[in-house]
C-alpha cells in the first residue's frame, strides 16, 4: 500500500506520572474511517489530543503525510490539513454559530469558497441554519456537536479526528450525525474516530483499533471484529 | 439633595461638569481597556499597566522634544527632535506598546509556559512594575514634569461654549482627550467585533484551546493584546500627564488603582463595561465640589463599593466572565 495519510510509531503521552498512552502504533490511510475504541480514560481522547499536539507526546513519532507534526504547535497542525472536533464539543459559546463556523474556516483565505462551504453545512445540518445568527452557548447538545462538526470540516481537512460524536446524544441525532461522517468519507475526508458506542463505530468503520489502559491491545478489520464474540462481550453487550 | 447639589453649581457648572467628566472619563476608558484586553485573554490583572503608562508619558515627553531635569543618570539631557505633539503621542504610545510586549515575555510568557498559577504571574507582573518605575527613577530622576504649553500649535488653550456674558470655557486638552479616547474607542469596538482577526481574539479570549484548533496561533494574539493594551496605556498616560503633568515615576500607580476599579466596576474582561465603567468614575468626581476635590479618588471608591453591593459582576457583566 501507499504512504499512509498518518502514521503513529510508538507513541507514549505521560500526564505527570500517569501513563496515558505506552508505545501506541497506529496507520490511518487516505479515503479510511478507522475507529478507535476503548473503555473510558483507555487513552482515546489523548491519542487524538497528542495528534493536534495539545498534549505532548514524552516518546514516539506523529507523521501526517510523510511529514513529522510531533513538535509542531497546534494551529501549524491544522494548517496541514489534520482538524479536529473535541471531546466536548468545546464550541465557541458566546459567538454566534455563523461565526463559529467562519473561525472553523480561519486558516482559508478564499472568501467565496468559505462562504458556499457554509451555505453547504447549513444544507447538511438544517438546525444549523434556523439558528445561525443565534449564541452557540444557547444550542442543544446535539447542535453544539453538529456545530462542532461542521467547524472542523469547514478548514476542508484531508484528515478529520472525530472525539466520541455520539456521546449524550438522542438515538435519532446520533443516525443523522453518522450520515453525515460516512457522507464525508464519500467526498473524500480520512476520519479517525474515537467512540464508546463501539457497535456504531464497527458498523461505520473500514478498521478498528482497540485502546486498553494505554495500549493498543487489537487492531482489525471492522467486519471480522463485529462477528468476533469475544469483542462482542467485551465491547457491544 | 441630589437635585439642590446640582442647582448650587448653576446650568454652566453643570455643562462644564459633564464635558470634564466625560474627557477624564474616557481616558480612564482606553486606560481600562488595555487592563480589560489582557485579562479577557488570560484571565490575569496585568499590574504593569499603570507603570506602561508612565513609561508612554516619558516616552512622549522625550519625542516633544522634553528636556530632563538635575537628577537621575540622563539629568539635562534631551533628544534633538521636537516631534508635534500628536506625532509623539503615536510614537511615545507606540513604544509603550512595544515595552509591554517586553514585559509579557519576561513576566508572563515563562510562568504561562510552565503552567503557573495565575496568581504567580500576578505578583511576577507587580515585579515588572517596580522594575520599571525604578529604571524610570534611575534615568530621569523623580521630579514633576510638564508639557510645553504651546503643544496644540495655534489652538487656543480653551474654547468658550457659551455665551460672552456667560462664558462656558473646557480646556482645548479636555477636548483632544475626549476626541483622541473615543476615536480609539470606536476603532477599537469596530475591529473587535466586526473583523476576522478581531472575532479570532474573541475566541482566543474565549477559550485558547480550541482557538487553536482551529489554526488560531494564540502566542501571536496574546503578543499582539500586549502590544494593544500597551499602546492603550501610552496613549492615557500621554494625555492625561499633557492635561496636568507627569507627576514622576509613580505617576502611573495611584492612576493604575483607579483603572482597576473602573473595570470592576464595568465587569472583568468586558470591553464596553471598561468604557462605562470609565465615564462613570470620571463624571462622578467631576461632581465632587472643588472643595472636596481631594477626596475624589475616596468618593469614586465609595461609588464602586456601594455599586458593588448591588452588582458584584459589574455593570454590564454577567456572573460568568463575559466577553466583548
Amino acid at each position: 500500500m501507499s504512504q499512509p495519510l498518518l502514521e503513529i510509531k510508538n507513541l507514549s503521552v505521560n500526564y505527570g506520572a500517569i501513563e496515558a498512552l505506552q508505545d501506541i502504533n497506529l496507520v490511518v490511510h487516505e479515503g479510511e474511517i478507522v475507529t478507535l475504541i476503548g473503555a473510558n480514560g483507555a487513552g482515546k481522547s489523548t491519542t487524538l489530543k497528542a495528534i493536534s499536539r495539545l498534549v505532548n507526546s514524552a516518546w514516539g513519532q506523529i507523521l501526517y503525510d510523510g511529514r513529522e507534526v510531533t513538535r509542531l504547535p497546534p494551529h501549524q497542525v491544522v494548517q496541514l490539513g489534520i482538524a479536529h472536533s473535541p471531546e466536548g464539543r468545546r464550541v465557541l459559546s458566546q459567538q454566534t454559530v455563523l461565526a463559529n463556523l467562519e473561525l472553523g474556516a480561519y486558516t482559508r483565505s478564499d472568501r467565496l469558497g468559505i462562504k458556499a462551504d457554509i451555505e453547504h453545512q447549513f444544507l447538511t445540518f438544517p438546525r444549523l441554519a434556523e439558528r445561525r445568527n443565534q449564541l452557540a452557548g444557547t444550542l442543544s447538545g446535539g447542535e453544539q456537536q453538529m456545530l462542532a462538526i461542521a467547524r472542523a470540516v469547514l478548514s476542508r481537512p484531508r484528515l478529520l479526528l472525530l472525539d466520541e460524536p455520539s456521546l449524550g446524544l438522542a438515538p435519532q441525532i446520533v443516525q443523522e450525525i453518522f450520515s453525515v461522517i460516512r457522507h464525508l468519507r464519500q467526498s473524500g475526508t480520512t476520519i479517525l474516530l474515537v467512540e464508546q458506542n463501539a457497535n456504531l463505530a464497527l458498523r461505520t468503520a473500514d478498521r478498528v483499533y482497540i485502546l486498553e489502559a494505554g495500549r493498543l491491545t487489537l487492531t482489525s478489520a471492522a467486519v471480522e471484529l463485529l462477528r468476533d464474540e469475544r469483542v462482542r462481550k467485551a465491547y457491544l453487550g | 439633595m441630589q437635585a439642590s447639589f446640582l442647582f448650587n453649581h448653576g446650568h454652566h457648572s453643570i455643562f462644564t461638569a459633564i464635558l470634564n467628566g466625560l474627557s477624564i472619563g474616557s481616558v480612564y476608558a482606553i486606560f481600562a481597556l488595555g487592563y480589560t484586553l489582557v485579562f479577557s485573554i488570560l484571565g490575569i490583572i496585568n499590574f504593569a499597566h499603570g507603570a506602561i503608562f508612565t513609561l508612554g508619558a516619558y516616552f512622549s515627553y522625550t519625542l516633544t522634544g522634553g528636556a530632563f531635569g538635575f537628577n537621575g543618570l540622563l539629568a539635562n539631557a534631551s533628544l534633538p527632535i521636537h516631534l508635534p505633539f500628536l506625532f509623539a503621542l503615536v510614537l511615545g504610545s507606540i513604544l509603550a506598546g512595544i515595552a509591554s510586549v517586553i514585559v509579557e515575555r519576561l513576566a508572563f510568557r515563562p510562568l504561562r509556559k510552565r503552567g503557573a498559577d495565575p496568581l504567580l504571574t500576578l505578583v511576577s507582573s507587580l515585579g515588572a512594575a517596580v522594575v520599571i518605575v525604578n529604571v524610570i527613577q534611575y534615568l530621569v530622576g523623580s521630579e514633576i514634569y510638564t508639557f510645553p504649553s504651546d503643544i496644540y500649535g495655534r489652538l487656543p488653550a480653551s474654547i468658550n461654549f457659551g455665551t460672552v456674558e456667560r462664558p462656558i470655557a473646557i480646556r482645548t486638552v479636555q477636548i483632544v482627550i475626549f476626541s483622541v479616547s473615543a476615536l480609539i474607542v470606536s476603532i477599537l469596538t469596530y475591529f473587535i467585533n466586526f473583523t476576522r482577526f478581531g472575532k479570532a481574539l474573541q475566541a482566543v479570549s474565549e477559550d485558547a484551546i480550541t482557538a487553536s484548533l482551529l489554526g488560531i496561533n494564540t502566542e501571536k494574539f496574546i503578543t499582539f493584546t500586549f502590544f494593544l493594551s500597551g499602546f492603550l496605556a501610552g496613549l492615557a498616560g500621554t494625555l492625561v500627564g499633557s492635561s496636568v503633568s507627569i507627576a514622576g515615576p509613580y505617576f502611573g500607580i495611584a492612576f493604575g488603582l483607579k483603572g482597576l476599579g473602573v473595570i470592576v466596576l464595568g465587569g472583568l474582561g468586558n470591553i464596553p463595561g471598561a468604557v462605562l465603567g470609565g465615564l462613570v468614575i470620571g463624571l462622578a468626581e467631576a461632581f465632587v465640589p472643588a472643595d472636596y476635590s481631594g477626596y475624589k479618588e475616596a468618593i469614586a471608591f465609595a461609588l464602586l463599593f456601594m455599586m458593588l453591593l448591588v452588582r458584584p459582576q459589574g455593570l454590564l457583566g454577567r456572573s460568568v466572565i463575559q466577553k466583548v
